[in-house]
């Protein structure tokens, strides 16, 4: 049976309220029995009833995670927002959307029936009126991750994928690359846009001119990625480096890279986006865009429950820049 | 470009009736501003335009479309509150086309929108700047050429100037009337700024406790009041109200207070309301604004008995240009705009002469204009 507070005021000899007093670090309790009582309670690892705690100050110590559709890179965020939420004497609840409206303003709903104290919401690209709604109302905290908000500014943390975009292409120019042409989704996807826009700067900042056949927008597919070679095979002139915005591409790619008796990096470097468990099992290893997922859902965490706290983030739209993990599939070039 | 209708609106939220009945015709390529105190439903009213919140009765038409069960993004209209997000990493470029680009707008059709709004707002120039590099005002800009990219029919503006510093909020003002000209689309704008109301808007929807009570140009309601309510809301240093008896000596109605004032209304302005004669003998209210009030030793006016009464001077502020004086007259404390020339001191009493072409005369009870 779990130690109540009442259990750790009999130890201690002192009234249970001193023993609120000293766990909620609240004035009126000497250094002795302040350090008596927490000896006590770190001992005996005393935890607080969350559910009293949260009738008492009318907070719930719960958070929403309210995730637009759940993907392999999402479980990073999640899992590090809830490590932090939980230093910090929160539980968490996943709710998954799959981006149906109606999922999500039933979650929403947690929020402004007071049955959670704050809500972080991952993806969705952009705030549509369940957000914007719940965000101008009185007790709508939220944090909004990876979502951009037209109308209103809602705290929010984003990975830039354009620097990734850049990033990737630059290493590669660094390289000795010359002919670097990008393997990607479709441009009418925002974040996909957005690592080309990173890319095409890339290539202005060498002073190197854009070859259009050098922008192979496919299907997102594996299949994509292995029909993509063949397209730049098509085309002639073939690129020295690829730039590949999504694993799966990639692996299509060095499908048919491989296929066609040609050796990574030697014949050709390549750069993915995004650390995976499908990128760091390509052989040789990928070289990939890391987007700071641990950092980011440890900041989605701090932003909310700062908010709970009354506390407005210093910035409150943060953005963070992805790194370049290097790895066997781009080399230094020897022209 | 549409019209918006709506037609007997109410909103509650649980017992709270946030709107009440609202009716409200807005022309296309109208500037609507929806104006009145905290919590008197005029924020709920554009939110319920917009699709935010639902309406619990009636109706809302854009164009000619009953909009009650359509989305917020299916009706066409674009929002600015006064917090807007601009992204520090994107450039001003993106900050306005993310929207766009987001709805897989073809790139086109992304830059023309873009340029056209950047050119409308004169940003132009600033299209490849970061946030950080912006202007308070050229920020505000971004985030108008945000809602303009999207050519909405209707734009619906939350108090959009309240975040900026007093001289850029006077700017910006004028600015988005001129906005408002260039793009002729109608706009629905929400304050709790009376002179922001009245210096924007075509027409002005004053609210208060989720009720209507005035729809009508600035000077109309400025100089037409319907009822205490807007009389003492519309105009800075607001209205005076002063308790009077409604009494008649020979053909002339007067405005008398408790021995302090007896003011006679214009013998046109009583044919203009004749429903005035019904409240001979009954308590009225005596309405005058702070500007119909003069110093008596300064004005030029003939200034008799029945255009004028004394009032004790408790503080003075000279303005520069003019003066104003904090009176009490009978424990009322009142508040007169006078000329620069008047000489009154703290503790004098002073006459005052009422332009009574332009006083107002309010029922007792129900707080109703009666002239």
């Amino acid at each position: 049976m779990p130690l109540t507070l009442k259990d750790i005021a009999r130890m201690a000899g002192v009234a249970e309220s001193t023993v609120s007093r000293a766990i909620n670090n609240k004035p009126g309790v000497g250094k002795e029995t302040r350090e008596k009582i927490m000896d006590l309670v770190r001992k005996y690892n005393y935890r607080p009833n969350q559910l009293a705690r949260g009738l008492a100050k009318k907070e719930t110590q719960m958070l929403a995670i309210i995730v637009a559709e759940l993907s392999g890179a999402d479980y990073k965020i999640i899992k590090s927002i809830e490590a932090y939420a939980n230093e910090q004497g929160y539980n968490c609840i996943i709710c998954n959307t799959d981006n149906n409206q109606q999922k999500e303003e039933a979650y929403l709903a947690l929020l402004s029936n007071q049955q959670v104290d704050g809500a972080i919401i991952i993806g969705g690209e952009l705030a549509n009126k369940n957000i914007i709604n719940t965000a101008l109302n009185k007790n709508g905290l939220l944090v909004l991750v990876n979502c951009l908000s037209e109308e209103l500014l809602i705290p929010t943390i984003l990975v830039d994928s354009g620097r990734g975009g850049y990033l990737a292409t630059s290493h590669l120019l660094e390289q000795g690359s010359r002919k670097v042409a990008i393997v990607m989704g479709s441009r009418k996807d925002y974040l996909e846009s957005e690592k080309l826009a990173g890319y095409l700067q890339a290539l202005k900042d060498y002073h190197l001119e854009v070859e259009e056949k050098h922008i192979i927008e496919t299907d997102g597919s594996r299949e994509g990625g292995y029909q993509a070679f063949f397209q730049a095979l098509e085309e002639g002139d073939l690129p020295e480096a690829f730039f590949v915005t999504k694993d799966i591409l990639a692996v299509g790619l060095f499908d048919a890279i491989k296929m066609g008796g040609y050796l990574i990096p030697e014949d050709f470097s390549i750069v993915g986006y995004g650390e995976s468990i499908i990128s760091s099992i390509i052989d040789p290893g990928l070289t990939v865009v890391a987007e700071p997922l641990e950092e980011l859902g440890r900041y989605a965490a701090e932003y909310i429950i700062n908010l709970i706290q009354g506390k407005n983030p210093e910035e409150i739209i943060k953005v963070l820049e992805p790194d370049l993990k290097i790895g066997e599939s781009s080399r230094f070039k020897i022209r | 470009m549409a019209k918006v209708t709506l037609t007997n609106v109410t909103k509650r939220f649980g017992d709270v009736v946030a709107v009440n009945n609202a009716s409200l015709e807005i022309k296309d390529k109208e500037f609507l501003i929806l104006v009145g105190p905290s919590g008197c439903g005029k924020t709920t009213t554009l939110r319920m335009v917009a699709g935010l919140e639902e309406i619990t009765e009636g109706t809302i038409e854009i164009g000619d479309t009953v909009v009650n069960d359509i989305p917020p993004k299916d009706r066409d209209i674009a929002m600015v509150f006064q917090n807007y997000a601009l992204y520090p990493h994107m450039d001003v470029y993106n900050n306005m086309a993310f929207g766009l680009k987001l709805r897989k707008f073809p790139k086109e059709e992304i830059d023309r929108r873009v340029n056209e709004a950047a050119e409308i707002l004169g940003i132009k120039n600033l299209l490849d700047r970061k946030p950080k590099q912006l202007s308070g005002g050229q920020r505000q800009r971004v985030a108008l050429g945000r809602a303009i990219v999207r050519e909405p029919k209707v734009f619906l503006m939350d108090e959009p100037l309240s975040n900026l510093d007093a001289k850029l909020r006077v700017q910006m003002r004028t600015e988005l009337s001129k906005l408002h000209d260039r793009l002729q689309t109608t706009m629905i704008y929400v304050t709790h700024d009376q002179v922001e109301a009245m210096t924007m808007g075509d027409r002005i929807v004053v609210m208060r406790d989720g009720l209507i009570q005035q729809v009508d140009t600035p000077l109309n309601l400025y100089n037409n009041p319907a009822n205490m309510f807007v009389a003492g809301f519309i105009g800075s240093p607001a209205m005076n109200f002063l308790d009077a008896k409604l009494v008649k000596e020979g053909e002339t109605y007067y405005l008398e207070g408790n021995g302090d004032f007896k003011i006679a209304i214009p013998a046109n302005k009583v044919e203009e309301n004749p429903a005035i004669k019904e409240y001979v003998g009954k308590e009225v209210v005596f309405g005058i604004r702070p500007e119909d009030l003069e110093d008596a030793s300064v004005v030029e006016k003939p200034v008799t008995a029945d255009n004028s009464y004394m009032a004790s001077v408790e503080v003075v502020e000279p303005m520069g240009s003019e003066i104003y004086l904090y009176l009490t007259v009978n424990e009322h404390s009142m508040i007169a705009r006078v000329d620069a020339h008047s000489t009154a001191k703290v503790g004098d009493n002073v006459k005052l002469y009422v332009n009574t072409n332009n006083l107002h005369v309010f029922d007792a009870e129900t707080e109703l204009a009666i002239i």
